[in-house]
């Protein structure tokens, strides 16, 4: 059997993660994240507790015969299944991956589903893959109607998870979720991993293009990027949260109670590179050089320090009235 | 907080004041979502002047989602994407304000096993992103209202706090119909306890508001001869005591909004420029609409719920 | 991550392998009412499968070396119950050993739907991944009628929750993939009545295939797996027999790289719903890693669909 095989093609990894605040007042303990995310009855959710608690629910699948996304407009067609899977960290922040691997080349007709489905994750063309333009149709944003939907697959499994009855509904602050649409390219005779564009776009939409050595499994290229969503997302969020708590506004109390949601249930989370595979993990010190994450992340965290530290300081009224 | 306005008939200026409501919260900081799931006629956008979608929009509004197909609703910014002149000015400290249109040629439908879980699973993720999401139903004992008290009472929405606004004109007719929606035999009560509501618990969720309401003290009745004047004191008074018989008395209102030529008219947000310079508006109005926007959070105003 | 000191074994949970024959053979798959026809009916059952028993063992030579074959039987205590384990088993065995057959294994059906205090049949139900007709985005989820499973479209408006547009017309259903015409099949998983789920017969078949095929995994331990019986004693009671039991100790391994079943053609359509589902259903990848990993070892390589690793005789019979 060739469930493993590789045609010898350079094959791209493409997924889509959503990142969002877990919909509940108090962050899920450990045996908590794992019901939450025990989507199978009878598999295991992968549970970790050091160096934080993170929570990775089986894959399920999506059966999937469509074009794919294309920057040159070529049309391919592909079959086979998308993966997909939810992560949980701290039992606060709530990810769902949809993530695929694009087979080289695929025979010209539809095999039996069988035949897919023991491929777990991989999507085989009818005939040859034009990678460049693929990566690039799924990158771009734009989605014409008929082609393959990874939001929606994530989408799906995001608010599937979001209905639990574990969730109370009642998170400790509002905040948006964020999408991250990513491409890995292979890259091959041991040339090292390298992030090509990490890119803002609008409506909470973040592109990310790799090149990852073939050796690396799929899994571990969507750990790497459930990493990125995630930090991006508490930045995304720290940044609105702070901006909301309107610091120098006259009313101290309100600044202190807009800000502290993130000193209860944001500042520990962040951790980059907790979870991400020993040979991806440069790929980080490039995102800390330029534009630099964790130094934006710790004037933010710096700013609330101190706008609650001052809150905490009873001013004699003639101090402020004297200005 | 999702806020339902329902209401017993249409013309009681349910649309136009809860966009104001919206527009208010708003405007004091509040991140804001308008949902238009009147599916009979969708006319949010024009209260919000966003022309792209008038008469609610071409296809991806509410209606499409909703019969799953697409798998996210359109949204609008309304800071940036309304005509109107002033809304377009953005206030510092103001919070989001979106949108989400309903379809042109979208109608009234049946709601089926998945309409719902999608419409619970919008109300869920709207609740997550926003601080006040207000769902303008349709009117009367609509598909809307059955769909809003349905997703409610599933168990994935218990922890959310939902509250109903009910809009009735201040006439005999308006405050019977507004009773009845509410208590009737096929009310809202009635339908969200077959449901499985807790009876208590939703009817301490529902306040009226009066809407056009004209006040026999205002000013622009100060010219009317006595008995006239007398005539419209014992009306008021009548209609209190026929509110209070059918429970749709003080304790149960909100608030109420006076008779407004602006609201009637033009249906538009009434912005403080309206008041202060053109004084199109009244300023009364403009308080009537502050008030009921802050008491749609406070403890005081929904007692124990 | 790989080389690390520091290990949780929780985060890389290990999936435990099971022994593997090269064939399960069964020798039958009976219903209660065969067994109410008496010792008459299994010995002519048994004297029917004889001939396509010694065709699998020579066919499965073929390679040159002496192939592991395990015999099995599965009776149905599911549907109908009918006398005991202690008057039907010994009367069963005496049966095939006239004929000159052994049963290396016995199973109880009811073991396919619930077995060691799992619910293995919901537990597979919940790995179905519906095959997609062409057109599927992943924008919605399989258009699925609760209960039943299908191998391809349904005749439009069955379905369909939203009556929104008034005029259907009809159109027939579609099977996916199919060779220019369709053969359409609906396949009932379970229903319910009386507050109590009953799984279909294919779906508990299917099940059964699975164990044999050596891919039944709970949270990474194999399920239904054999409980040795050599004292021959047989209870009073079907639940009293646990679910699988091995009569010789000597068998080759009960799953098996290939399934062979040797049944009565009335069993046609059953055995081609088990494919339907078989055919859809996501089994727990490093056991299908295993089985592909060992069975190419040994020279003789598995087919990629589990449905095309299920072979069946059928002999014209009662």
């Amino acid at each position: 059997m060739t469930a493993t095989g590789d045609t010898g093609t350079a094959e791209p990894v493409c997924g889509e993660v959503r990142t969002c605040l877990l919909q509940t007042s108090l962050s899920l303990t450990a045996s908590a994240a794992e019901e939450l995310l025990r989507l199978r009855e009878d598999e295991r959710v992968r549970l970790s507790e050091r160096p934080n608690l993170h929570a990775v629910s089986p894959d399920v699948l999506t059966g999937v015969d469509c074009r794919l996304p294309t920057g040159s407009g070529a049309r391919v067609r592909a079959i086979g299944t998308v993966a997909a899977r939810a992560v949980l960290t701290e039992g606060r922040v709530l990810q769902a991956t949809a993530y695929f691997r694009a087979a080289g080349a695929g025979p010209e007709q539809r095999q039996p589903w069988g035949h897919y489905l023991v491929r777990p994750g991989v999507l085989e063309p009818f005939g040859g893959l034009p990678v460049r333009a693929v990566a690039d149709g799924i990158l771009a944003g734009t989605r014409q109607a008929g082609e393959l939907d990874l939001g929606a697959v994530s989408e799906r499994l995001l608010t599937a998870v979001l209905r639990h009855q574990l969730l109370d509904q009642r998170p400790p602050f509002k905040s948006r979720r964020t999408r991250l649409r990513w491409v890995a390219l292979r890259t091959r005779d041991g040339q090292a991993p390298s992030i090509r564009r990490f890119t803002l776009a609008a409506d909470g939409l973040r592109t990310v293009e790799l090149r990852v050595p073939e050796e690396i499994a799929p899994a571990a290229v969507a750990g790497l990027c459930e990493d990125l969503a995630l930090h991006d997302w508490l930045l995304t969020t720290l940044v609105r949260m702070v901006e909301r708590s309107r610091p120098g506004s006259a009313d101290g109390y309100a600044v202190v109670t807009a800000l502290r949601p993130a000193v209860d249930h944001l500042l520990h989370l962040w951790m980059p590179r907790a979870r991400v595979a020993g040979a991806l993990s440069p790929l980080w010190e490039v995102l800390e050089r330029e534009p630099g994450f964790t130094r934006q992340w710790q004037t933010l965290v710096q700013r609330i320090r101190d706008q609650l530290a001052l809150q905490a300081i009873p001013l004699p009224r003639e101090a402020l009235t004297a200005r | 907080m999702l806020v339902f306005a329902a209401s017993d008939k249409g013309g009681t200026g349910r649309s136009v004041t809860s966009a104001n409501l919206a527009y208010r919260r708003a405007l004091a900081g509040d991140d804001v979502c308008y949902l238009d799931f009147d599916f009979g006629s969708p006319t949010a956008a024009a209260v919000f002047d966003v022309p792209g979608a008038l008469r609610g929009i071409e296809a991806g509004g509410l209606h499409t989602y909703l019969q799953g197909k697409v798998s996210e609703p359109e949204r609008i910014d309304v800071w940036a994407e309304t005509e109107h002149e002033v809304l377009r000015h953005r206030p510092t400290g103001s919070g989001n304000l979106v949108l989400l249109p309903g379809d042109r040629s979208g109608g009234e439908f049946a709601v089926g096993r998945d309409a719902l879980r999608r419409c619970v699973d919008l109300l869920l993720r709207l609740n997550a992103e926003f601080d006040l999401v207000v769902v303008d139903l349709s009117a009367g004992r609509s598909y809307a209202v059955d769909m809003a008290l349905e997703a409610t009472s599933r168990p994935a929405m218990r922890g959310v706090e939902a509250r109903w606004l009910v809009y009735h004109r201040w006439t005999r007719q308006h405050v019977i119909a507004a009773a009845g929606l509410v208590f009737g035999d096929r009310g809202i009560v009635a339908g969200g306890v077959d449901r499985g509501h807790d009876a208590e618990r939703l009817r301490g969720a529902i306040r009226f508001v009066r809407a056009a309401v004209p006040d026999p003290e205002s000013p622009l009745w100060s010219q009317v001869p006595p008995p006239q004047s007398a005539w419209m004191r014992k009306c008021d008074q009548d209609l209190d005591e026929l509110a209070a018989d059918l429970e749709a008395g003080f304790s149960m209102v909100l608030g109420s909004v006076p008779l407004e030529p602006v609201l009637q008219w033009r249906e538009q947000l009434i912005t403080d420029e309206d008041v202060l310079a053109s004084k199109v508006a009244n300023m009364e109005t403009r308080q009537a609409l502050e008030e009921l926007a802050a008491k749609l959070t406070d403890h005081e105003s929904w007692g124990a719920t | 991550m790989t080389d690390a000191v520091f290990r949780e074994t929780a985060a890389e949970p290990r999936t435990q392998s099971v022994p593997l024959a090269h064939v399960s053979l069964e020798l039958g798959h009976l219903y209660m009412e065969d067994f109410e026809a008496g010792a008459g009916r299994l010995r002519e059952h048994f004297a029917l499968v004889r001939p396509w028993v010694d065709a699998v063992r020579a066919s499965a030579a073929g390679n040159g070396k002496r192939p592991r074959i395990s015999t099995c039987f599965l009776i149905d205590d599911y549907f109908t119950r009918f006398s005991s384990p202690a008057e039907l088993v010994p009367l069963l065995l005496a049966e095939a050993d006239r004929c000159g057959l052994t049963v290396d294994y016995l199973a109880r059906e009811s073991g396919c739907a619930v077995a060691d205090g799992v619910q293995i049949a919901a537990a597979v139900e919940a790995r179905l991944v519906e095959l997609p007709p062409p057109g599927s985005d992943g924008s919605r989820p399989p258009v699925s009628e609760t209960g039943w499973l299908a191998n391809g479209e349904r005749t439009p408006g069955s379905a369909g929750a939203e009556a929104m547009a008034g005029l259907t017309t009809w159109s027939p259903p579609n099977e996916t993939a199919a060779r220019r015409h369709s053969v359409f099949a609906d396949v009932e998983l379970w229903d319910d009545r009386d507050g109590r789920r009953t799984w279909s017969c294919p779906f508990l078949a299917a099940v059964w295939q699975l164990a044999r095929l050596g891919l039944l995994r709970y949270r990474g331990e194999p399920v239904l797996r054999p409980r040795p019986w050599p004292d021959g004693g047989f209870p009073h009671d079907w639940d009293a027999l646990p679910p699988l039991i091995q009569l010789s100790p000597s068998a080759a391994p009960f799953a098996a790289y290939r399934t062979c079943s040797v049944l009565p053609s009335r069993f046609l359509p059953v055995e081609h719903a088990v494919r339907v589902v078989l055919s859809q259903i996501q089994t727990d990848p490093d056991a299908l890693r295993q089985v592909a990993e060992r069975s190419a070892r040994e020279g003789v390589p598995v087919p990629d669909a589990i449905a095309d690793r299920a072979s069946y005789v059928f002999y014209a019979g009662p």
